[in-house]
C-alpha cells in the first residue's frame, strides 16, 4: 500500500512540476494548444505505467520528453494530417487579434520559429526547452553530435534570416550576427 | 579558438563555458559584443518559446489519471456484473426506455467519474475560465462567475469544457459540447441526477444537479457568456 501510495506521490509531483514543461515542447511539436494539451495527458498517462522504470529523477524531463515525442509520433501515424504550405498561410495574423501575447518582438521569433524546418526546429526546441545538452540531443535524435552542432547552427542562422527578411524588428536582427 | 570558431560556437550554444570560450570572449572585444547580444536574443527565443500553458493543467492531468484508474478498476470489477445484466436483459426482453439523449447519458457518466471535482469550493479565477474556452476556441462575450472548477475534458469523443458552480442547492456541473448540438431543449433524468441539455452556439450546453431550481438562471448565465444577450 505505502509503495502505490509513494508511486502516487512521485507522479503528482512530475505532473506538478513539469507538466507546463511538456506543454511548450508539446505545443511546439504540432502547434496547438488542444492537442498539445491531450498530448501532456497521453504522455503522463503512459509515464504512470512505466514510471517504476525511472530511476534517476533527474532524468525525469528528458524521459517525459521522449515519451512526448513518441506519443507525437504516433499520434501523426494515427491522424493523416491535413497539410498547408505553411508560406500560405499568415499565422501571425490569424492568432495576433486573439491571444495577447501573440504580439511584439515575441510574435516575431513565433512565427519564424514556426516557419523553421522541423530538422532545425526540433534540436533548437530540445536545447533552449529541454536543456539538453548536444550529445543528449544526438542520442534522442539518433544523430551524431557533430551533427546536431551543425543543426543548431543553421537553426540560429535560419531564424537570424528569417527575421533579416522580416525586418520587423531589426534590433532583434544584429544580436545574432 | 580564433574568432571563427568563437562565432560558430556561440551561435551552437550561446551559453557555452568552456575555458577557451570565456578565454576568447575576454580577448577579443567585438566577439564578447556578439556573445552579448546572443544572450540577449536567446533570452527573447527563451521568452517567445515559453507560451502560456492551459489553467489547471496539472489538475486536468491528475484528474484525467484518476479517472483512468478509476475506469479500469470499475471495468475489472464490473465485467461480470455487467454480463450477467446483459444476459438477464436478453432472457426476459426487457427493453429500456431511454429518457435521456446519448450526450446526457455521457455527461453523467463523466459526472461520475470525476465526482470529486464537486467538492471544489475554492473559486477559479475569470481568467482561467476564459483561458479554458479559448483553448478549446471559444471567445466567451462574459466571464460567468461562481465558479469552482474547469477544464478542457475528453468526453467519449467529444472535446468539452467542464466547469462546476457551487450553490446553496448543491454543485451544478455545466458541460459545453463543442461541435454536436442537440435538436431541442431537454430536461431529463439519469442515475439520479437531473439535467437539462440546451442547444446553444456550435454546440449543447449541459447541466446536471440534485436540484433543478437553478438551472434557468445559469442557463440564462451562460447563453449571455456563449452567444451574448
Amino acid at each position: 500500500m505505502s509503495l502505490v501510495s509513494s508511486k502516487q506521490r512521485q507522479f503528482d509531483a512530475l505532473v506538478r512540476s513539469l507538466s507546463g514543461d511538456l506543454f511548450r515542447y508539446g505545443y511546439w511539436l504540432c502547434s496547438d494548444e488542444a492537442l498539445a494539451h491531450d498530448l501532456v495527458q497521453e504522455t503522463f498517462l503512459r509515464a504512470w505505467r512505466a514510471l517504476d522504470n525511472l530511476r534517476d529523477t533527474a532524468a525525469a524531463k528528458a524521459w517525459l520528453i521522449t515519451i512526448l515525442r513518441r506519443e507525437h509520433a504516433r499520434l501523426y501515424e494515427r491522424k493523416t494530417p491535413q497539410f498547408t504550405d505553411v508560406d500560405e498561410i499568415d499565422v501571425a495574423d490569424e492568432r495576433d487579434g486573439q491571444m495577447p501575447e501573440f504580439a511584439g518582438e515575441e510574435n516575431v521569433i513565433r512565427n519564424a520559429m514556426r516557419k523553421l524546418d522541423a530538422k532545425y526546429r526540433e534540436p533548437l526546441l530540445m536545447q533552449v526547452l529541454g536543456g539538453f545538452s548536444c550529445e543528449e540531443i544526438a542520442r534522442e535524435l539518433k544523430l551524431t553530435p557533430a551533427a546536431v552542432m551543425t543543426q543548431l547552427f543553421r537553426a540560429r542562422q535560419k531564424l537570424k534570416t528569417m527575421l533579416d527578411c522580416g525586418d520587423t524588428k531589426g534590433a532583434l536582427v544584429h544580436e545574432l550576427s | 579558438m580564433n574568432c571563427l570558431e568563437f562565432r560558430r560556437q556561440l551561435a551552437i550554444y550561446p551559453q557555452c563555458d568552456e575555458v577557451d570560450f570565456v578565454q576568447h570572449r575576454q580577448e577579443c572585444t567585438r566577439c564578447a559584443e556578439a556573445c552579448v547580444h546572443a544572450n540577449t536574443f536567446e533570452g527573447s527565443l527563451r521568452r517567445a518559446l515559453a507560451v502560456k500553458t492551459p489553467p489547471q493543467l496539472a489538475e486536468s492531468v491528475l484528474l484525467a489519471h484518476a479517472t483512468r484508474q478509476q475506469r479500469q478498476r470499475q471495468h475489472y470489477r464490473r465485467g461480470a456484473v455487467l454480463a450477467l445484466a446483459a444476459c438477464v436483459a436478453l432472457a426476459f426482453g426487457i427493453g429500456m426506455r431511454v429518457d435521456a439523449s446519448p450526450l446526457a447519458t455521457q455527461a453523467v457518466a463523466h459526472l461520475r467519474l470525476e465526482a470529486e471535482v464537486l467538492t471544489w469550493t475554492k473559486l477559479v479565477p475569470a481568467e482561467s475560465v476564459r483561458e479554458a474556452f479559448a483553448t478549446r476556441g471559444i471567445a466567451l462575450n462574459s466571464i460567468p462567475e461562481g465558479i469552482s472548477f474547469v477544464g478542457c475534458c475528453p468526453m467519449g469523443r467529444h472535446m468539452t469544457v467542464h466547469a462546476v458552480m457551487p450553490g446553496s442547492g448543491g454543485p451544478i456541473t455545466v458541460i459545453y459540447v463543442l461541435g454536436d448540438r442537440v435538436n431541442e431543449r431537454e430536461d431529463f433524468r439519469r442515475e439520479g441526477w437531473l439535467g437539462r441539455s440546451v442547444p446553444m452556439g456550435q454546440g449543447t450546453l449541459l447541466l446536471l444537479a440534485e436540484d433543478t431550481s437553478q438551472f434557468d438562471r445559469i442557463e440564462n448565465i451562460w447563453r449571455a457568456a456563449l452567444v451574448g444577450a
